[in-house]
């Protein structure tokens, strides 16, 4: 099974040009971090309540993005809120991003091409060899979301995740979405790291907003 | 550490959950409201001894309720503690479970 980073990436290749879409660069890194967060708390190694992230459980998962963040997390006692958390682990996202793109291509999901453009700016793509598994991410999705069931968690973990990375409006019409947006909102608000994921989001849209107003 | 207590009144299966609802206590407590909606046709869980629920037992509760769904079977949480309330009132549970101020029976 794929991790919910693993997903969330694949999520992001589009499935015709192999090119990454990050349509809102910050919160996808934010989203990523909360994804990471959502994989540990289904190994049942971290878990969270109102405010405070707590390690329930140190030992390893035997996936190694996963394992250092768990123990870059139990060496800092002192940051105990999801949202520092967050906040801490940003410098990370680039790291994330790759290390889940090495692990879909070893897996067999995506090709790495690399080549430069005007024989100067380099250029990587990851075009899907097997697309069955980002079909089944998309469907899930799909269902999650147009269905007014009880969800499972992982998918509402995924949708929590996709919605603030801007990757909805590639598996969904607008007027799907416009249509299905409270169901969303609902499913985004049901965990704490996603709650926390948006609240980051927005503390840093303020912020660069204030720092733009201070530069015109 | 959970406890649980089963008893039938009018027709409904009463899952009485004592203690903490944590990520140690998750997988008891998703094992216990399983088992009882796989038994019942009517369940309902008595939160008004939980001290405490974390996001790893709101997800046990939300997979007991997807359970009873997909069995076609009736589960209700109720009688929450203010602690427990407090959660299922900040993650808008209410939208997708079945909540009562007191047991239905």
């Amino acid at each position: 099974m794929l991790t919910m980073l693993e997903e969330v990436v694949l999520l992001a290749v589009d499935e015709h040009t192999g090119d990454l879409r990050s349509a809102r660069e910050f919160s996808t890194a934010y989203a990523l971090v909360g994804a990471v967060f959502f994989d540990l708390a289904l190994a049942r190694r971290i878990d969270t309540d109102t405010e405070a992230i707590q390690i329930v459980d140190r030992s390893p998962t035997g996936n190694a993005t996963l394992d250092s963040v768990l123990a870059g997390m139990a060496a800092r006692p002192d940051l105990t809120t999801v949202r520092e958390w967050i906040e801490h682990l940003f410098h990370l996202r680039a790291d994330l991003e790759g290390e889940a793109l090495a692990s879909l291509t070893a897996q067999g999901i995506l090709r790495h091409e690399k080549s430069k453009r005007l024989w100067i700016v380099d250029i990587e793509r990851f075009p899907l060899i097997d697309n069955v598994r980002q079909r089944d991410v998309r469907q899930r999705l799909r269902e999650t979301i147009m269905r007014d069931g009880i969800p499972d968690t992982r998918d509402i973990m995924l949708v929590s995740i996709a919605e603030p990375c801007g990757l909805l409006p590639y598996v969904l019409s607008d007027s799907q979405l416009g249509a299905r947006r409270q169901r969303i909102q609902m499913l985004c608000n049901l965990e704490t790291i996603s709650r926390k994921v948006t609240a980051a989001i927005t503390g840093l849209d303020a912020t660069l907003r204030q720092a733009m107003a201070r530069v015109v | 550490m959970i406890q649980a207590t089963q008893e039938i009144r009018s027709g409904w299966c009463v899952v009485g959950v004592t203690g903490r609802a944590d990520g140690e206590c998750a997988d008891a407590l998703e094992a216990v409201l399983r088992a009882a909606v796989e038994a019942n046709a009517k369940v309902a869980a008595d939160f008004s001894a939980l001290d405490y629920i974390s996001s790893a037992g709101i997800r046990a509760v939300l997979q007991a309720a997807r359970a009873a769904e997909g069995s076609r079977r009736e589960f209700a949480v109720c009688s929450l503690s203010p602690p427990v309330k407090k959660v299922f009132d900040m993650s808008g549970l209410h939208h997708i479970l079945r909540i009562h101020g007191e047991l239905p029976c």
